[in-house]
């Protein structure tokens, strides 16, 4: 046993508010939940962090040469007039990390483990933890000049993200070379332990599946019936990013089957992504026009009210490690369907689960709830049962669990 | 030598105001946005930079010259806007029309591709605007002008038979076959309904190229105007069709398109044998003659874009999945006798909101851009969409 609680080295990628999904809501309630279970952290961010948090100390790893702006104008050394360069001012967060080329943000991740290093020399610590591909670079490095283990998180893979498996190779290898390396590797789901050891060939006996939890809502959200908007009609919801794993083409695919048994039924499409302008046309092409609606990326306030509103929400996901907005509908009272290839379904069995290539199956399924009131209640009262064990603090102390096991070897 | 017909179009459409999933079912605005009424201060810049200076010019010019005549076709969303945001407009133009220089057209109220889609929605809305310009200027119109010049076989009978003596379009080459267009056609199924067809070359100098430095004839002065003019024989006519904004706004006062026209004007009747003529007194004359040339259109035609159809408002699914939506609510929307609701749903017809879903991004994209208040047209069609929703729920 440990005398004294680890300190540890998080790399992270996003945080909130400064996050574009899932990974930055996971590193939130993890940091908070260790936190309050008396671990240190300290926690990297390849951008300048707005806020200043009391549960991790948060470390800038931020490159001298992204500040510079690349448009600078040529020769301006040979300019005798003093210009003021915008350099105090950080211009990188995580939107302009995302919208990367691949090789620059390939670049990005390998100049980042530099960076991440030079920190973690003026820091003493016991363990380093690293939140998917991103940082596994920057981890390993840290790892190997420090001596200390190295954890690997795994939120999403590349199989994830790109299904068809012919993702990056760049990031597969890092991928693969950062789960060889780690001396624990922790997954969201045994669906993704699945894919870790049958596609990355990592030893089962190294895995450790620990779920991510959900913070607690209050007050408790509004009911559907108290809702102020389109309550005239059910509603129906995808909320995500608009890119192939996520399936909101399923999504479409499934509204227009739903639409002939009930025609009242209006579905929204929440989120944006590379799919955004493609999906539009399909709906025109489809029909669909003032049936399936947009909105564009949701925060805060809208996207609760959405999920609250919400008669059904569905997450179609060609494959999802995890799928914490599910849970979130969940919260929300609202009755979820997920696709059999997501692992969020591992704490809450009661969503119901359809292939997310079945667009009939998945049709019916939505069908039969809306038409069915009791069921409806019946699915969210069981969900929201599940939930009460589903928490932050309880993949902490799994996580803490996992700490000492590395820690004592 | 040879005679001018002079028609400029006025119309503001009611542009979407930033209406959302979450405005579903509570009887919010579809045409403002939640901080500012965007309409309202386009509608005011332009009249500043175009509709009172220009509308200023004409009533100069009907009062000093006798011989100058103007059209006007003004869409009833226009008026309605006038009315409510700039109502100097309003008595600038019932000056103007107290003139019998001037001609009033006639066309859709809601400047709208009802032509096209449904035939008793079409008449109705000629029929509003008729009321309208009784209303406003004591004016009753004789000739007809559909939106954005649209014409197809069919349409003239509709136009006929809601009494009109004639109606003006475009010149379109294909259905030329090689005939001067400076000639009154008569319609294919009508042989009664006499077309006067636009001339595009000199109309597009003024309206499209004036101001463009990259044209060979950049400047273009009022001489060289006049020599290309003035080429035509004494019996032949020049349709000059633009749209009213070309002045102050499309071109900006900057670019001298005012004292252009204006100079212009006077130049021309500075020759006896020149003459204005209004579209009324064009088809009185074509009306006389024994044969008129057949315009046969069997495929609808416009004025828009280099090709002169309909691709800049019903191409891509977006727009007609759009236009598909909004015209199949026709009954159950006439059927609630709810003003609000039939007044909504007409105002969601003006074609502006199609031509802002335009993807054609060829030698039209800029004019499609310059006119969108949309980044995109995707947004366009994304905000149609919601708004739709919420027409459809209400018409429950």
């Amino acid at each position: 046993m440990l005398t004294v609680d680890p300190t540890v080295f998080m790399v992270g990628w996003e945080y909130p508010p400064h996050n574009s999904g899932g990974l930055g809501v996971a590193c939130e309630g993890l940091t908070e939940a260790l936190a309050l279970q008396n671990t240190q952290i300290y926690f990297t961010l390849p951008y300048q962090h707005s806020q200043t948090l009391g549960h991790v100390k948060m470390i800038s790893c931020v490159d001298d040469c992204w500040q510079t702006p690349t448009a600078r104008p040529p020769f301006l050394a040979y300019d005798s007039t003093p210009v003021n360069l915008p350099h105090e001012t950080p211009t990188w967060d995580v939107a302009s990390l995302q919208a990367l080329p691949q090789s620059e943000l390939e670049h990005r991740v390998d100049e980042y483990a530099t960076v991440v290093a030079n920190q973690a020399q003026t820091v003493s610590f016991d363990l380093v933890h690293g939140h998917d591909w991103m940082t596994f670079p920057a981890a390993t490095q840290v790892a190997d000049e420090s001596g200390k283990p190295f954890i690997a998180h795994v939120h999403s893979t590349e199989f994830d993200r790109i299904p068809s498996g012919y993702g990056s190779a760049f990031i597969h290898q890092t991928e693969y070379e950062g789960l060889q390396r780690a001396d624990k590797i922790i997954v969201v789901s045994y669906y993704t332990k699945h894919i870790l050891v049958n596609r990355y060939g990592v030893d089962a006996r190294k895995v450790e599946v620990i779920h991510n939890g959900i913070t607690p809502i209050v007050p408790q959200p509004l009911s559907a019936q108290a809702a102020t908007f389109a309550t005239r009609r059910p509603l129906v919801v995808f909320m995500g990013r608009l890119t192939s794993q996520k399936g909101p083409d399923h999504f479409i695919e499934v509204a227009q089957e739903v639409l002939k048994q009930q025609p009242d039924t209006l579905f929204v499409i929440a989120g944006q992504g590379d799919l955004y302008h493609q999906l539009l046309l399909t709906t025109a092409g489809q029909q669909l026009t003032a049936s399936m609606l947009f909105t564009g990326f949701l925060r805060g306030q809208e996207r609760e009210q959405l999920l609250d509103r919400a008669d059904i929400f569905v997450m179609p996901s060609l494959s999802e490690p995890f799928g914490i907005v599910a849970l979130e509908a969940a919260q929300r009272h609202t009755p979820v369907i997920v696709s059999k290839t997501a692992g969020v379904s591992e704490v809450m069995p009661s969503a119901l689960t359809v292939d997310f290539w079945d667009s009939a199956k998945m049709s019916s399924t939505i069908v039969e709830l809306l038409q069915n009131r009791q069921l409806r209640q019946r699915q969210t009262t069981a969900q929201l049962q599940e939930l009460e064990s589903v928490t932050w603090s309880k993949a902490a102390i799994d996580i803490k669990k996992l700490y000492r096991r590395v820690f004592l070897g | 030598m040879p005679q001018i017909c002079l028609y400029f179009q006025l119309h503001q459409p009611y542009r979407l105001g930033d209406f959302s999933v979450f405005d579903l079912g509570r009887d919010q605005s579809y045409f403002t946005d939640k901080k500012t009424n965007q309409n309202q201060a386009i509608f005011q810049k332009v009249s500043l930079k175009s509709y009172r200076p220009m509308l200023t010019l004409l009533a100069k010019l009907v009062a000093d010259h006798s011989q100058f005549k103007v059209s006007l076709s003004c869409s009833g969303v226009f008026l309605e806007q006038a009315e409510q945001y700039d109502p100097v407009v309003v008595g600038l133009l019932e000056q103007l029309a107290a003139s019998s220089q001037v001609e009033f057209l006639a066309e859709t109220y809601y400047h709208s591709l009802a032509s096209l889609y449904s035939p008793a929605e079409f008449k109705a809305q000629v029929d509003f605007h008729t009321q309208k310009l009784q209303e406003l200027f004591d004016h009753t119109p004789t000739t007809f002008r559909n939106t954005e010049l649209i014409y197809v076989n069919a349409i003239a009978e509709e136009v006929i038979k809601m009494g009109f003596k004639g109606m003006l379009t475009e010149a379109v080459p294909r259905y030329l076959h090689g005939r001067t267009l400076t000639q009154p056609f008569r319609s294919l199924a009508v042989p009664h309904l006499p077309l006067l067809l636009k001339h595009a070359q000199l109309s597009d100098d003024i309206a499209f190229r004036f101001s463009n430095p990259g044209w060979q004839w950049f400047p273009l002065g009022v001489d060289r105007y006049l020599d290309w003019v003035e080429v035509y024989g004494e019996s032949e006519l020049i349709n000059l069709f633009m749209d009213f904004e070309t002045f102050g706004e499309h071109q900006w006062a900057e670019t001298g398109i005012f004292t252009f026209f204006q100079e212009f004007v006077e130049r021309f009747l500075a020759h006896d044998w020149n003459n204005f003529i209004l579209p009324s007194e064009a088809i009185a004359q074509a009306e006389l003659q024994t044969e008129l040339p057949i315009y046969d259109v069997p495929k609808p035609i416009s004025w828009a874009d280099v090709d002169r159809d309909l691709t800049a408002w019903i191409e891509n699914p977006l727009q007609q999945d759009s236009l598909k939506k909004i015209y199949e609510l026709q009954d159950a929307v006439l059927e609630s006798e709810n003003q609000a609701l039939i007044t909504d749903w007409r105002k969601l017809q003006t074609s502006d909101h199609f031509y802002y879903m335009c993807t054609k991004w060829a030698a039209d994209g800029d004019v499609h851009a310059y006119f969108s208040p949309y980044d995109s047209p995707y947004e366009a069609y994304r905000r149609y969409s919601v708004v739709l929703a919420d027409m459809v729920e209400r018409v429950w």
